[in-house]
């Protein structure tokens, strides 16, 4: 279930969402969370977010740091650092203070930095 | 005064030397009291009420994990009722290691050998799960097949592999992660599922297993074809409301504890 990515920060996870696991309305944590699965509706936390490469994710998201390895379909706002891995597929527009994309990440999406909007052309 | 529960299966004949070791140990440490023994016309309920009403100050029960689940639920109700009777301390001597899953953890030992622990009377003050109105020390389970869980009215999860789901007050299953704190006394449950490990016919390798993890606040079950299981003896049927109970149990351990 867990890459090497993961098994490093699951260790103060709070909340883990595996594969197999589909969840359906508004998923509000504070602690650290790692999906693996699929999430519908909104994901929150004060924390760090890790989106596994297999995971797929319809939501609007908030987190304050997070790393983007799967597939988003929503608007990221995310307080700290955003790292978006190089399998991350994202349709959605993006908003965080510090942000750095893999070689191979496809972002569809507007993209703001402390205000200041940066326009990404879809491919 | 310490009051000796013991359950109605321990009055069979094969238990008669194993009690009367423990009767002797108890002497012999000086914990003396009152012995009950519960028949089939007798309730573990109302004997324990009556005899806290009385004044007893230790509750000793004796018997299985069924005996200190019921233990559990009866004095945590009663507890609900009479706040006066809260720091009341539940002893336990686990009868032979069948069906005593939980002692382990507890850091008893089993038959006389757990009277020490009673005798050095370390006491945890434990959170308990409540389920409906039954209370659980340690988990409640179920299989996920036809389950769906709705946590805290915001949202719901659905589990596409086979496998069970626990959740967790104090955590006795052994394939736990190791790094995630689940603990009886941090004032929250733990919602875990484990989906069983595919098979890889290739290589004949099992994957690892799958293994999530939420908290939450309270959480609601559905499963119109299997019970929740409690303690790893009590069935409750679905749909089941789950929570953290108010009440608390001060349960005397062992120093082997494994929490």
């Amino acid at each position: 279930m867990f890459n090497k990515d993961n098994k490093e920060n699951i260790k103060e996870a709070e909340t883990v969402i595996g594969s197999s696991i589909k969840v359906k309305g508004n998923f509000h944590g504070q602690g650290n969370i790692i999906i693996e699965g699929e999430v519908e509706g909104s994901v929150k936390t004060n924390n760090y977010l890790l989106i596994g490469e297999k995971s797929i994710i319809t939501a609007n998201i908030k987190a304050k740091d997070a790393k983007i390895n799967g597939k988003v379909t929503g608007n990221i706002q995310i307080d700290e650092y955003l790292e978006i891995g190089s399998t991350a597929i994202i349709t959605g527009d993006i908003k965080a203070k510090i942000l750095s994309i893999a070689k191979g990440a496809r972002l569809n999406g507007r993209c703001s930095m402390n205000g200041q909007e940066i326009t990404v052309e879809k491919k | 005064m310490y009051i000796y529960i013991y359950d109605n299966f321990v009055n069979q004949k094969k238990y008669e030397s194993i009690l009367a070791k423990i009767e002797t140990r108890i002497t012999d440490l000086g914990l003396n009291g009152k012995i009950t023994r519960l028949s089939i016309m007798s309730s573990l309920a109302d004997t324990i009420k009556n005899e806290l009403k009385k004044g007893a100050k230790t509750i000793v029960a004796v018997g299985d994990d069924r005996t200190l689940n019921k233990a559990i639920s009866v004095l945590a109700g009663f507890i609900a009722d009479n706040s006066c009777f809260k720091k009341i301390p539940l002893g336990f001597i686990p009868i032979n290691k069948k069906n005593n899953t939980i002692a382990e953890y507890l850091g008893l030992n089993y038959n006389e050998s757990a009277c020490d622990t009673l005798s050095n009377r370390r006491i945890k003050t434990l959170d308990l799960g409540l389920v409906n109105d039954s209370y659980f020390l340690t988990k409640a389970s179920i299989n996920t097949k036809n389950t769906i869980i709705e946590i805290d009215s915001t949202y719901s999860i659905e589990i596409s592999e086979p496998g069970e789901i626990s959740i967790i007050n104090l955590p006795i299953i052994s394939y736990l992660p190791k790094n995630f704190n689940i603990n009886a006394h941090d004032g929250a449950l733990d919602l875990f599922i484990k989906t069983k490990a595919n098979k890889n016919i290739f290589f004949n390798k099992k994957n690892s297993s799958e293994q999530s993890v939420f908290s939450f606040k309270k959480l609601n079950i559905l499963n119109k074809y299997s019970p929740l299981i409690l303690d790893n003896t009590l069935e409750v049927k679905c749909p089941a409301a789950i929570k953290l109970a108010d009440e608390k149990i001060n349960l005397i351990v062992g120093k082997k504890r494994l929490f």
